[in-house]
């Protein structure tokens, strides 16, 4: 049970990268669909970017994970710059660049990991990777019974998730900034009345939002799959950025809600797999629950209908100042 | 009051576009990202393969063998057949992103009547069964979301996404009910298969064209003549409007959808039924996503959407003989460069629609040797101060037409931006 319980946070991390990633883009008033793209993308690159580092005969653990972490940021954040771009400049339809995103996030991803990152001999030392670095534990906390086996044995891409849920919650409610962005995202025009730069805000948090789930694929590789990567891994990636988006709606917008709701989302994400004394049949019924669980969560906020689980007012809508 | 910061680039709104202008301005987005992925793939091949030899290779595999000619018109009747579905909710403004999801379960209903009833009933009976059923399937699956959304206003976009996940998770199921084998594939089944026109591939394709085509026709009429298509437009423009005319949007937004599933289910039996005899997972081929492009590229427009579809279409089939002569070992080459066709798509929508001015006193300013950056600029104090107002500043880009050029660099045009924006605002 202990296992579960840890299996269920290290799973649950992925979505929140995705969900804070998207709640960041969100309440600037970017509905972003490309999420599941970028991801994917974000995993690319950090697939790459450890690669960069082992190829020396004795690789370094912290710099392999830096620069993991920074590769998959700036591939995660070059498409969030893309949408970006597409959206906040060029002012198209939101949805429809976001679909973009992902379908080239997807295949570029399949494409890059099979073609450049996956020669000769890099699944060994990925998963080398993935294993000795990513999943290197707090030393000493076998020691400490089922506490430290669900809270003190995970990798560093965990305790980053949740320290950027933090922040970003923090950020959101008590700063400046955060007041700004929430302006932005309900009303540009006024928020652009009143001095602040909606352009500049616009951009600044869909690149950081993209750059925060772009560490949801790279943690989805390295931590919870231990630097294999398998075949289907694109169509998996893609699979939990729907449901990130999903779950930005199930936390309603606050990512210290993420924190919760996307180990919730972990623990029955991973129920099929861990279940044991079922046939196989049966397993493929219970992969059904995470998707039935977020449809009755959007039906009952959208019948609960209060003021306080609303999206962003602008939600979805390009910004042009001469509209008025 | 401090110094007038003049933006480079002022932008206007257009609506006088003429419409081969329009067109002409879409062709040249899509040329030129054929001509970047160009590039790009025989700059990174691993043999040594020129730039024309891409689209040696893109022709011959679309249109090498009379074979993949058919194939390319089967599967550009089928993603037309889907984007026209899609049209039908997106004209209502109803984001249906459950087209994998419908045709999945237009699939899986019509391989089970296959399955149970196949050689146990007369094949005619069975062929009316299939259809009845698959349609029906099609229909409940985009049925429940708009329920949702006609009475309580649920997010559609995400609802029919999950339908999708929950399609995949049926096929599966029933997969494994199926063939216990564990290897989550199946056979194709022999019986109560649609009868095929002549022999081969051109036997199969010649019904889903010929089902394409009449669904194609009949829809833009539905749309155009019926009452119900004036009506689905009303609901989208304003549902307050709508009411006020007395028409029950619930009842359009439901009907509407029941309409769209029901021909996303109608693809489902006709890939099941006529082209492939089975199901799998990814039966739908991504069809739903790539429909909503075409649809929206299309402009809701039949002619174009059927020549975006055969675009789309052309490139997936001519990308996978690219990737065999130029030495890929991946598929996935094909929806990576699909992907840049549509962010060029995407992009040069901008400049139909809205128009660009660019500062040229400006350009030459920059290009001048700076004096002081004490702000005296001539140029910009005379500027009357009611102009501020109206002015926008965005991108520093050299002139306007690089902008779609550069879109691989946006993140750092974006960064720029913010930058310039600072000056503009702070002072």
């Amino acid at each position: 049970m202990d296992v579960f319980f840890s299996n269920a946070i290290e799973f649950g991390v992925i979505f929140l990268f995705g969900c804070v990633g998207e709640i960041l883009t969100e309440k600037s008033g970017h509905l972003n669909l490309g999420i599941p793209g970028i991801m994917c993308v974000g995993a690319a690159g950090g697939c790459f970017g450890a690669k960069l580092c082992m190829a020396g005969a004795d690789p370094n653990g912290v710099l392999t994970v830096l620069v993991s972490v920074l590769f998959a940021m700036i591939f995660a954040g070059a498409l969030g710059g893309i949408y970006g771009f597409l959206t906040v400049s060029l002012r198209c339809n939101q949805n429809v660049t976001g679909l973009a995103c992902t379908i080239f996030g997807v295949g570029f991803t399949s494409f890059f990991l099979n073609n450049i990152v996956l020669t000769e001999g890099v699944s060994a030392k990925l998963a080398q990777a993935g294993r000795s670095y990513f999943n290197a534990h707090i030393p000493g906390a076998d020691s400490l019974g089922w506490f430290g086996t669900i809270f003190l044995q995970h990798g560093v891409l965990v305790y980053l998730a949740i320290v950027i849920a933090v922040l970003a919650a923090l950020m959101l409610r008590y700063t400046k900034v955060g007041l700004h962005l929430r302006a932005v995202g309900e009303n540009p025009a006024t928020a652009d009345a009143v001095g602040i730069n909606v352009t500049r805000y616009k951009y600044t948090f869909i690149l950081a939002g993209a750059a925060v789930a772009g560490l949801g694929g790279l943690c989805y590789i390295m931590g919870y799959m231990n630097g294999i990567v398998d075949a289907t891994v694109d169509q998996t990636i893609q699979g939990i950025g729907w449901l990130s988006i999903a779950l930005v709606i199930f936390t309603m917008w606050k990512p210290a809600l993420a924190i919760i709701g996307s180990i919730l989302f972990g623990a029955l994400y991973i129920l099929s797999s861990r279940i044991t004394g079922i046939s196989f049949v049966q397993t493929k019924l219970l992969e059904l629950i995470p998707y039935v669980v977020t449809i009755i969560v959007l039906i009952a906020t959208s019948i609960a209908g209060r003021r306080e689980t609303q999206p962003p007012t602008s939600l979805g809508l390009s910004y042009f100042r001469e509209d008025r | 009051m401090g110094r007038i910061k003049e933006p480079l680039i002022h932008i206007t709104r257009r609506e006088d576009m003429p419409v081969w202008k329009g067109l002409l301005i879409r062709v040249a987005a899509i040329v030129v990202a054929l001509c970047i992925s160009a590039a790009f793939i025989s700059a990174a091949s691993p043999r040594s393969r020129g730039f024309f030899d891409y689209f040696g290779s893109l022709f011959s595999g679309a249109f090498g063998t009379e074979r993949r000619i058919w194939i390319l018109l089967q599967n550009t009747a089928l993603l037309l057949a889907v984007a026209v579905a899609l049209v039908v909710a997106f004209k209502m403004k109803f984001w249906n992103l459950g087209g994998n999801g419908q045709i999945l379960m237009g699939c899986l209903a019509c391989a089970m009547c296959m399955y149970y009833l196949g050689g146990k009933l007369p094949d005619p009976v069975v062929w009316l069964l299939m259809l009845v059923t698959g349609v029906v399937a099609g229909a409940i699956w985009a049925l429940i979301p708009a329920i949702f959304k006609a009475f309580f206003n649920t997010n559609e976009s995400l609802f029919t996404l999950m339908m999708n996940y929950i399609a995949v998770c049926l096929v599966a199921f029933f997969i494994a009910l199926w063939y216990p084998n564990g290897t989550g594939a199946m056979p194709p089944l022999e019986d109560a298969t649609f009868p095929t026109f002549g022999s081969g591939q051109m036997g199969r394709t010649l019904p889903v064209l010929l089902v394409a085509v009449l669904v194609t026709a009949v829809i833009y009429c539905y749309l155009r003549f019926h009452k119900h298509g004036f009506e689905i437009s009303v609901v989208s423009d304003s549902t307050n409007t709508a009411r006020y005319a007395g028409i029950n949007v619930k009842k359009v937004i439901i009907r509407t959808m029941i309409l769209s599933g029901a021909l996303c289910g109608l693809v489902g039996v006709l890939l099941v039924g006529s082209v492939n005899h089975m199901v799998s997972t990814s039966m739908d081929g991504n069809m739903g996503f790539t429909g909503i492009m075409v649809a929206w590229m299309g402009n809701f427009n039949p002619l174009i959407m059927a020549a975006v579809s055969l675009f789309i279409i052309f490139l997936s089939r001519g990308m996978a003989q690219v990737c065999t002569d130029f030495g890929y070992t991946s598929e996935a080459l094909s929806d990576t460069v699909i992907g840049i066709i549509y962010f060029f798509f995407i992009a040069c929508e901008f400049f139909i629609r809205y128009k660009v001015h660019i500062n040229n006193k400006k350009i030459a300013n920059i290009f001048r040797p700076k004096k002081k950056s004490g702000g005296k600029d001539p140029e910009s104090r005379t500027d009357p101060p009611e102009e501020e107002s109206q002015e926008v500043s965005f991108e520093r880009a050299e002139d306007a037409e690089s902008i779609s050029a550069k879109q691989e660099q946006c993140s750092a045009n974006g960064a720029d931006a913010s930058e310039i924006c600072i000056d503009g605002e702070g002072n």
